[in-house]
């Protein structure tokens, strides 16, 4: 512990699920992430653990629905086609109750796509990429320290609210390499998992772990009962990052990859004389709408940045609900927008 | 089968052994103003290593100094590894300066695909070529070499392993074995010297470099392997060629940075 080492984004993913307790790992290879899957191979079983490479997302997935009913930290990785296959299997991991982290590190979609960094999965994050009303946590580190930081987060978050958490990444943070290091974690109370299907062990009844509701009041009841605890996570899980906000003239609202880009392009812009803030959703859902409203009644506009055509901006007007005009900036398709092509928005803006 | 297959290499690996022995002993290294002229006895380069351990930014900067020298340089990305951060993506910048980059045409450039382009074969057997082999990481990458084993086998080349002590598999002496003995195996070809790269990305300090580098000393002495040169980030390396006087330092200058900086 406290010793630093130098680690791709992708190997710190693993080495950070292993820190949290994290002994099974389920997965298909899929470029840029491999690295996850890799790391997972050489390490799960010298602590015990279980890797396995599935016959394809579809199975890694229901391999996780599996391990996490029986009460197991489990995790699944993969990149944009993987997880639109892995779909099914989350909304049924989310039907059951079931703990579980899954990483997307996001490339160039729609369909095959190509294998460089994009942020084109933040609807599917967000907005239940598979079928129901459930909701996903999806955290989004924009540092690898982060990502070794948010993954101790994401499994708590997962066994606190009884529900998959993703770790919405994309392919620059997960090839690239920065130092980090494992801090220790302050153990939080977590409630027992007495709904595992471990045995009975003398109880009355067995455990059954299911999504199947063919009473239509029965299903209604689990999804407010679900949508109770999605109300919860909105009022207490919200995490964001506001930097150089307090005189801001335009407020930039990026997350992961872009938002470490905004940062250059802020300090270029203050030097031409424009003052300009990032607020930095780390939870993409719960979205932090609040402290995007209350900019709103301080700066003049709003541009949203992403490595895509325009999806997290409609959560940003949504939050700004029309006292502002809202901005927005995207490259796409594995194309990494430049600190200069940020800058020249901000002009264009300021006018 | 397979036992008699590895060791039949190891029976091989020593006999070639006493040949490369003949170019440690040749000084291949003088001092020189700001730091020190590597020198390299064959025309074929080889930079292996664990992934993520630096060889692009070697082979890179190798490329440019031996260019810079006059030789003509073709420099092969032979990387079937990583998706991102590769030689290739220096092509352009590197062949204004006359150096040849060899790697995947076209849009096969930037896939992730194993594609090993036959210019390869080409730059290996044309011998106005000094080549460098930016080889993939790992011994999954080191696979790419056995392709060109039936050349490398009858000519003279130097084979390098970079290492980083800050690297999660090469931060002791029994993970760096590990990973040197499966690239060997898996290229079936010898490591002739290590690179030591100690560094922790854009935190390193000079306290970093003497403590990595410690490290890689050991691991060199323990298997009796000689250390190449120590490669220093450009900005560090004055303050460390002032410490060292019995190792060539070799500062390098960073290229595959990412988009914010």
């Amino acid at each position: 512990m406290g010793e630093k080492i130098l680690m791709k984004g992708a190997e710190a993913l693993g080495e950070a699920a292993i820190k949290a307790g994290c002994r099974f790992f389920f997965g298909y290879p899929i470029t840029p992430q491999n690295e996850v899957p890799e790391y997972m191979s050489k390490r799960l079983p010298k602590e015990g653990g279980v890797f396995l490479q599935a016959e394809s997302e579809v199975a890694a997935i229901n391999m996780v629905y599996g391990a996490a009913g029986a009460g197991a930290r489990v995790m699944t990785s993969s990149s944009s086609p993987g997880i639109s296959l892995k779909m099914e299997g989350i909304s049924y991991i989310a039907g059951a109750k079931l703990p579980c982290v899954i990483v997307n590190i996001v490339r160039g979609g729609p369909g095959l796509g190509g294998i460089q960094p994009a942020q084109s999965d933040y609807f599917q994050a967000t907005k239940g990429g598979g079928h129901g009303d459930y909701r996903m946590i999806v955290l989004a580190p924009s540092s690898v320290q982060e990502m070794v930081d948010l993954m101790g987060d994401a499994f708590d978050l997962a066994d606190l609210y009884r529900m998959p958490t993703m770790i919405l990444g994309d392919g620059m943070l997960g090839q690239m390499m920065e130092p980090v290091e494992f801090k220790e974690r302050k153990p939080i109370a977590l409630p027992p998992k007495d709904w595992a299907t471990t045995g009975k062990k003398g109880r009355g009844k067995q455990n059954i772990i299911n999504s199947l509701f063919l009473i239509a009041e029965e299903c209604e009841e689990h999804n407010f009962e679900l949508k109770k605890r999605y109300n919860e996570i909105e009022k207490n899980e919200v995490k964001f990052e506001s930097y150089n906000m307090e005189d801001a003239d335009v407020a930039i609202i990026a997350y992961g990859t872009t938002a470490r880009i905004v940062k250059t392009a802020i300090k270029r812009a203050e030097s031409k004389g424009m003052k300009v803030g990032l607020i930095r959703p780390i939870t993409l859902w719960p979205f932090p709408e609040k402290v995007i409203a209350a900019a709103a009644e301080k700066v003049k506009a709003f541009l949203t940045v992403e490595m895509s055509t325009g999806q997290m901006v409609e959560d940003v007007r949504l939050a700004v609900n029309g006292q502002k005009p809202v901005y927005f900036y995207g490259r796409t398709g594995g194309m990494v927008p430049s600190p200069e092509e940020m800058v020249a928005e901000v002009e264009k803006i300021l006018g | 089968m397979q036992n008699l297959f590895v060791s039949s290499i190891k029976l091989y690996a020593l006999g070639f052994y006493n040949f490369k022995f003949y170019i440690f002993n040749f000084p291949f290294c003088r001092r020189q103003e700001g730091g020190v002229t590597v020198e390299f006895k064959s025309r074929i380069i080889i930079i292996t290593g664990n992934f993520g351990s630096g060889k692009t930014e070697i082979a890179i900067n190798l490329a440019r100094k031996l260019n810079e020298e006059g030789k003509k340089i073709a420099l092969v990305d032979l990387d079937i590894v990583n998706p991102y951060f590769r030689s290739r993506e220096m092509k352009e910048e590197l062949e204004k300066e006359g150096i040849r980059v060899v790697a995947p045409r076209g849009a096969l450039a930037q896939a992730d695909l194993p594609a090993i382009s036959p210019e390869i074969m080409g730059v290996l057997e044309d011998a106005s070529y000094h080549v460098i082999m930016d080889v993939g990481g790992d011994d999954l990458g080191a696979v790419a070499l056995g392709r060109f084993h039936g050349y490398l086998s009858t000519h003279s080349y130097e084979m390098y392993m970079v290492v980083n002590a800050f690297r999660p598999f090469t931060r002791d002496e029994g993970g760096f074995v590990e990973m040197m003995q499966g690239i060997e195996q898996s290229s079936r070809l010898n490591i002739d010297a290590l690179i030591s790269n100690p560094n922790l990305g854009a935190e390193t300090q000079k306290d970093h470099i003497i403590q990595g580098h410690q490290k890689v000393l050991t691991m060199a002495q323990q298997n009796h392997l000689d250390i190449k040169f120590l490669a220093v980030e450009e900005g560090l390396s004055q303050e460390i060629i002032e410490l060292y006087k019995d190792i060539p330092i070799f500062p390098i200058k960073l290229y595959m940075l990412p988009p914010w900086c």
